[in-house]
């Protein structure tokens, strides 16, 4: 039997981080549920693997002058922080405001946006715009350093309105360009080096040179803009600070927040969350965090609806194994393989496809993809190596009347350590009839890498093959 | 742009640049370099750790101070006779045969500098003369062997062929015990100093291993280090640290007291040059650019100042002196190395 308040912390820790082990989870339920909603909001230290660390061997990691090394840099933030909402935020915004290495050939500067991410990821959603339309990557990726005041390049403030914001239909193309004139002259530093460097792939002759904001004055059209409505002499800010009192875009943000940390789809009863999360928007001055705080506080949230009501996207996937397992504790080589794992299963870190970003939900699922999530989940999870595999195994132990159990205590112990995940009858009695090929499990004097504990990494390869696993 | 602290005790002037990122291929320039040695000819031999995305790079290539490039040696990435994962650092011996560790493999493989393979010895292990991560190394006039031992938190001395002679230390922060100590040298009276690279400090040590000293804290003031990575001594007693986590280097006067700063102050080497003649847009953008830009405030570290300044130290691994009063500044993060001439 499955304990209620149990598996709505861990229902919490899968959308609001990615997943927890017994011992997380029990830390998270000395706090209580609405503790553990403020813990997770109110990110501190995150006590992740220090840069220090990482740079001494991984030289790649600390040029972080090409995308696999780079991706695999955020990996190890992903895989050992403490604050797991601050890095699932920051993924969050990462597809949304998709910026990709492609075009860049720049992953200090796309990794200097994330640390953005993080730093105004929960903030209000005026601020973060901001500090968006001042990031060099973005600046980049959408042409704003073409932007100018004698001729506009509308790439920037087209995205901002349709992808960022409001949506289409909610403006006109005249909106687009005065809101393009307000955005002249926001560029980053050295522009015209930089986009030669960056168009040429060049990282000659010292290696790649990161990036900084920089506004030039006399490329800024000063002059009377008309954009939604308001007139006056605008610059980006202003054009920031009326977007983001437009209802459409509350809507925007609460459904692109419900879609990510909710559910796929919005059902009846997930449409009052969104509605709360747009009214929190507003009375909080446009606050992500209280909007988050909404969402996890509301019924819909805590409801069996909303359970497994996501399928994992491959960072998810990912990370959440490797979380599970405790590997990759310390600097290691493989990194990079791992990030690239994630690439394959259709999520590469730092390259979104499109400045659309990724197409979640049912659509992370094919057959290739699938094979590949599989595989890795249950590599990881049937590794008896692993500490976090080893605290499974003496968890069961412990569990066990004399260390013995039953192939229907093993199959339920182990569904019940790697979530709790509710998987229906039919797996359940796969589940069972696999471990009863083998009979009762004597745990009582398990030796490590021995059959016994090979019996519960083949229980938790198997449990990482359901279908049910590959849900948030 | 100045970036050195005069003081009447010594003084460098900078000299030249030499490097070109080496994207794996063979032929000049380096890749990710993380130790140099100069030989008694006066060549210089790079050791690039590159990353296993670029195996082929991992290697030592060798080049003059007229920055003609003579070619490279190495056997590769793995665990074969004379290759590497991690290559960490190098020191010759009397002899001239490069001694190279690697933090990985565990273990020291030595080659001519004609690039011959000769033999490797290390075990890894906790106990005497086992290894756990060797990093720097330290040759003395007896050709004594000094291994930074760092994950043991520990320096072993052994002979030229890897025979266990005696070791110390333990982990801790305390006089005579590491925490993930790094790099290593000797003086010309034969003392060991070792770069204590988490405890932010320089350590000096007899011969045979008794504590005599330890130099600088943590910080970023003057004589402050954050995870200095490697030392080196000169003829004087001038104690030179390469103060990685602040992205500079520090000399220190033979009482360890604070004497110079240098933060860099690289210009275009002759490869370099080269390939921005044969790039003459990408040329004409960069003469009109600013590389010494000032950087909003959640960029101001020194990591992030070096990633956008060009001309400065961005991952100073190793100080390594020549004959000559040279200094190489040798940088991970440019696959360059900045040369500074004792005065």
């Amino acid at each position: 039997m499955i304990n209620n308040d149990t598996a709505l912390m861990a229902h919490l820790l899968r959308r609001a981080g990615f997943g927890a082990n017994r011992e997380e989870l029990e830390q998270y339920l000395a706090m209580g549920y609405d503790g553990a909603v403020d813990a997770l909001l109110n990110p501190s230290d995150p006590g992740n693997m220090p840069d220090d660390l990482i740079r001494r061997y991984h030289v790649e990691q600390s040029e972080l002058r090409d995308l696999p090394g780079s991706a695999a840099y955020w990996m190890y933030r992903m895989i050992s922080t403490s604050c797991p909402m601050e890095e699932k935020i920051a993924l969050f915004w990462h597809g949304l405001f998709a910026t990709g290495y492609a075009k860049l050939n720049q992953a200090r500067s796309l990794l200097n946006q994330v640390d953005m991410f993080r730093r105004s990821g929960l903030g209000s959603y005026e601020d973060l715009l901001g500090d968006l339309s001042q990031d060099p990557a973005m600046i980049i990726w959408l042409d704003n350093n073409e932007n100018h005041g004698s001729a506009i390049n509308e790439n920037y403030g087209r995205e901002l309105l349709e992808l960022f914001s409001m949506g289409i239909g909610n403006y006109s193309e005249d909106d687009i360009k005065e809101c393009s004139r307000a955005f002249t002259g926001w560029t980053l530093g050295n522009a015209e080096y930089m986009a030669i460097r960056a168009a040429k792939d060049s990282i000659w002759p010292y290696g790649r040179i990161a990036w900084h904001f920089d506004y030039r004055e006399e490329d800024h059209d000063d002059g009377e803009k008309t954009f939604l409505g308001e007139t006056g002499r605008f610059n980006g800010q202003d054009i920031i600070r009326i977007i983001v009192k437009q209802d459409s875009t509350a809507r925007f943000v609460a459904t692109r927040l419900f879609q990510f940390f909710a559910a796929d789809v919005i059902s009846e009863a997930g449409e009052k969350a969104v509605q709360a999360m747009t009214a929190t928007y507003f009375s909080s001055g446009y606050k992500i965090r209280d909007m988050m705080r909404t969402l996890f506080l509301s019924d819909y949230f805590k409801s069996e609806e909303a359970r497994f009501a996501r399928v994992k996207g491959p960072v998810e996937m990912v990370v959440g194994a490797i979380r599970m397992a405790g590997s990759y504790q310390n600097p290691a080589l493989g990194i990079e393989k791992v990030s690239n794992t994630m690439l394959y299963m259709g999520q590469g870190l730092l390259q979104p496809p499109t400045v659309e970003g990724w197409h979640e939900g049912s659509e992370w699922i094919n057959s290739g993809a699938l094979v590949e999530r599989v595989n890795f989940a249950a590599k990881e999870l049937s590794d008896v190596r692993s500490p976090g595999v080893r605290s499974i195994i003496d968890r069961l132990e412990a569990s066990a009347d004399q260390g013995v159990l039953d192939p229907s205590d093993l199959a339920d112990g182990c569904l019940d350590l790697l979530g709790p995940i509710q998987v229906s009858d039919e797996t359940r009695s796969i589940l069972v009839e696999y471990a009863s090929r083998n009979g009762d499990l004597d745990l009582s004097d398990h030796q490590p890498g021995d059959e016994a504990e090979q019996r519960v990494g083949n229980m938790l390869r198997l449990v990482a093959a359901t279908r049910e696993y590959q849900l948030a | 742009m100045s970036t050195q602290t005069k003081s009447p005790g010594i003084a460098l002037d900078y000299v030249k640049t030499i490097g070109i990122v080496n994207n794996g291929f063979n032929g000049r320039g380096f890749a990710n370099p993380y130790d140099i040695v100069v030989g008694k000819d006066e060549r210089i031999f790079v050791l690039n750790r590159c990353d296993p995305a670029r195996a082929a790079a991992i290697r030592v290539g060798i080049c003059t101070m007229d920055e003609e490039y003579l070619g490279e040696f190495g056997k590769g990435n793995g665990t074969g006779d004379g290759q590497f994962i991690w290559a960490v650092a190098m020191a010759l011996d009397s002899q001239e045969r490069l001694y190279i560790t690697d933090e990985h493999s565990h273990r020291v493989t030595i080659y001519s500098l004609s690039g011959e393979y000769l033999s490797h010895w290390g075990k890894a292990g906790a106990g005497d003369g086992e290894l756990n991560g060797p990093a720097g190394i330290a040759i003395d006039s007896s050709d004594n062997v000094f291994l930074v031992d760092q994950h043991n938190s520990r320096v072993q001395k052994f002979t030229p062929d890897g025979k266990f002679i005696a070791n110390w230390g333990s982990l801790g922060s305390g006089d005579g015990q590491f925490n993930l100590p790094w790099g290593a040298a000797v003086d010309s009276e034969d003392n060991v100093y070792v770069a204590d690279w988490r405890n932010d400090r320089i350590q000096k040590f007899t011969n045979d291993g008794k504590f005599m000293a330890a130099y600088g804290s943590s910080g970023e003031d003057e004589g402050q280090f954050r995870r200095p990575t490697s030392v080196a001594i000169d003829s004087d007693g001038f104690i030179y640290v390469a103060d990685w986590g602040n992205e500079r280097v520090q000399v220190l006067g033979p009482d360890g007291a604070f004497q110079l700063l240098l933060r860099g102050e690289a210009t275009v080497s002759k490869w370099g040059e080269d390939y921005l003649a044969s790039n003459p847009e990408e040329r004409a953008e960069r003469e009109v650019s600013n590389l010494t830009p000032e950087l909003p405030a959640h960029l101001n570290t020194p990591y992030h100042i070096s990633s956008q300044t060009e001309p400065y130290f961005w991952g100073p691994v190793s100080v390594s002196l020549d004959r000559q009063g040279r200094l190489y500044v040798t940088e991970t993060n440019r696959h360059r190395f900045q040369v500074y001439q004792k005065r």
